[in-house]
């Protein structure tokens, strides 16, 4: 594979907030790659620190110690004037739109243009095809109240490429959409990095946004980066209680889990792997039976992956041959200690 | 009901009130517009912050604002001597009413645009807008029906302010009701300016808030 030149490299980012009477660090020494071109997601339980890693990759909030990099230009190098110029080369979406209420989408697309000096009429024309782009050419002169969660998020990314940005950033830009209006929104970002060749960094605390667009994710845990991967990798065998945590449970509240069961292991099969009865010529083949405690499938970008949560027999000599058999046919195969 | 004479003096003081409260709030805004904008910029969560301009400009208008309209009036009648010229008319009462409404429009500038969602602020500096096309661009526009809200609030209160005013000789229609209504114990000329009063407010107030609802698209 070719050598990948980075987009954004952070160093060494640290986060303090100063309190009442101590600091608080919520990021610790932070070091990330993030390719040009690539779909790059952040996930982590709420409170990890999501919000406040990707609010320093453009300076939102200035990194207390270490370095940010910018399509090789050290961001946190310059100063106010030249960070502003710098920012009209990454736009950002947000959780709640942030649309200036008071304008039409129209003028909010333009708003960015205005920002940094684009003639009026040129502004107006470009924010007509951004508006196109986003599908949403018919309500050019509504206002955001006026428009649905999933419409005001699609003004919200027209409004963050009106610059031409090298690099969007969005933070838990679906998290207030249903699921239908999400998949039309991760498809619009998708979209957009395979048309326009923009960067992307998707922070999320759910997997299957993920797992939707993504190429490589990075699992923030208490600030720090606890995993970071190819989402097949990350998908088929987390290496992290979080990462097991995510990828099993995603989205589901933890009080939905059993609790404690014995001999329960994850199994990954493989698409291709779901053709082929393995399970039932397992049960067969040693004559006891598996409970199915959980299952789902998802569609990652490396293709379909089904997951199931087994509990396998008591005898410990059956479970390690059932467990050999899966292993064989390339399924994957992991203890979990709670289901 | 009153005679040719009492009804020209009435109209005059109407228009004489009329004046005072409109010069004072287009003064009070010249000087209130600005400070509460500043106050919203060098806010320690704000888009500039400069705490300490911050602290002492908030000191000021408080002080400003802690003193009881009619006192501060005669306590600066030194200064709008030497202003102004005379201690009485509604020139010399405009004075007081703008050091009065000044900070007080301030005060009502600030909470405006402090309603402006942060949100949308973060959303204009993530896109590299300096402060000033924060302020001009995101935080005054985003605001403008609460400003209009704060506008009528404003009049009514300035209007409030110069019938006290009269009391020291400012004219007016508050003048009219102090010295037939109160001195000389006709009630019906008071009733009369109170009711006058009553219905400028009234008028202010609800164009206030039907412009600023027009305005706002919101819903
Ligand atoms: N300005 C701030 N001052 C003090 N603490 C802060 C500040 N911003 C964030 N924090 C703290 O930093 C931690 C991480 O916050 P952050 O918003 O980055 O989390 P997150 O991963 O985005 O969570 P969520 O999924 O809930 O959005 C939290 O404990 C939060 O309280
Ligand atoms: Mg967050």
């Amino acid at each position: 594979m070719e050598e990948k030149e980075a987009m954004i490299q952070l160093r060494g980012v640290c986060k303090r907030f100063p309190q009442k009477k101590d600091t608080i660090e919520v990021l610790h020494n932070i070091d990330l790659d993030i390719y040009k071109g690539e779909i790059f997601g952040i996930i982590g339980l709420s409170g990890a620190g999501k919000s406040t890693l990707v609010r320093c990759i453009n300076l939102l909030e200035r990194p207390t110690t270490g370095q940010v990099f910018l399509d090789g230009v050290e961001l946190t190098s310059l100063g106010e004037k030249e960070l502003r110029a710098q920012r009209h080369s990454m736009g950002m979406i947000f959780q709640q739109f942030h649309l200036l209420m008071q304008k039409t989408a129209l003028e909010n697309v333009m708003f960015p243009m205005k920002i940094s000096g684009v003639p009026k009429a040129k502004a107006q024309e470009r924010a007509k095809e951004l508006l196109e782009l986003v599908g949403l050419s018919e309500r050019m002169l509504s206002y955001p109240a006026q428009l649905s969660g999933g419409q005001k998020q699609r003004v919200a990314i027209a409004r963050a490429l009106a610059t031409e940005p090298k690099v969007l950033l969005c933070d838990e830009a679906t998290s207030a959409l249903d699921p239908n209006t999400t998949a039309g929104v991760l498809s619009l970002l998708k979209d957009i990095n395979e048309r326009l060749g923009i960067t992307i960094i998707v922070i999320t605390h759910e997997m299957s946004v993920i797992q939707k667009i993504c190429s490589r994710v990075a699992i923030l845990d208490g600030g720090d980066i606890a995993e970071i991967g190819s989402v097949e990798e990350i998908f088929r065998s987390p290496k992290t209680q979080v990462g097991r945590e995510l990828v099993f449970h995603d989205g589901e509240k933890k009080e939905a889990y059993v609790g404690h069961v014995p001999y329960c292991y994850r199994t990954v099969f493989k698409g291709d792997s779901a053709n082929e009865p393995i399970l039932g010529n397992m049960m067969i083949e040693y004559g006891a039976p598996v409970n199915i405690l959980s299952g789902n499938t998802r569609n990652i970008k490396g293709g379909v992956f089904g997951q199931m949560i087994l509990q396998f027999p008591e005898d410990a000599e059956v479970r390690g041959k059932m467990i050999q058999y899966l292993r064989d046919r390339k399924v994957e195969v992991e203890e979990v200690e709670y289901v | 009901m009153f005679e040719q004479g009492m009804l020209l003096l009435v109209g005059e003081a109407f228009l004489e009130t009329l004046f005072m409260t409109l010069v004072s709030t287009f003064f009070a805004y010249v000087i209130g517009l600005p400070l509460g904008m500043l106050l919203v910029v060098s806010d320690k969560d704000g888009i500039y912050p400069i705490v300490s301009l911050n602290k002492i400009f908030g000191v000021i208008i408080n002080f400003i604002r802690s003193v009881p309209f009619l006192i501060l009036l005669v306590a600066i009648m030194p200064i709008t001597k030497i202003v102004v010229g005379t201690i009485i008319g509604p020139k010399a009462a405009s004075l007081a009413l703008l050091v009065a409404a000044g900070p007080f429009v301030a005060r009502l500038v600030e909470s405006s645009l402090k309603e402006v969602d942060k949100g949308v602020v973060e959303a204009a500096q993530s896109m590299g807008a300096s402060p000033f096309q924060i302020m001009t661009k995101v935080l005054l526009p985003e605001a403008t029906p609460s400003l209009l809200l704060g506008f009528a609030i404003a009049v009514t209160t300035i209007l409030g302010y110069s019938a006290m005013a009269g009391i020291c000789g400012a004219g007016g229609l508050g003048a009219i009701a102090i010295n037939y209504g109160y001195y000389r114990g006709d009630k019906e000329i008071m009733y009369v300016m109170v009711v006058l009063l009553v219905l400028i407010v009234q008028v202010f107030q609800e164009l206030g808030t039907r412009i600023s609802r027009h305005s706002d698209k919101r819903m």
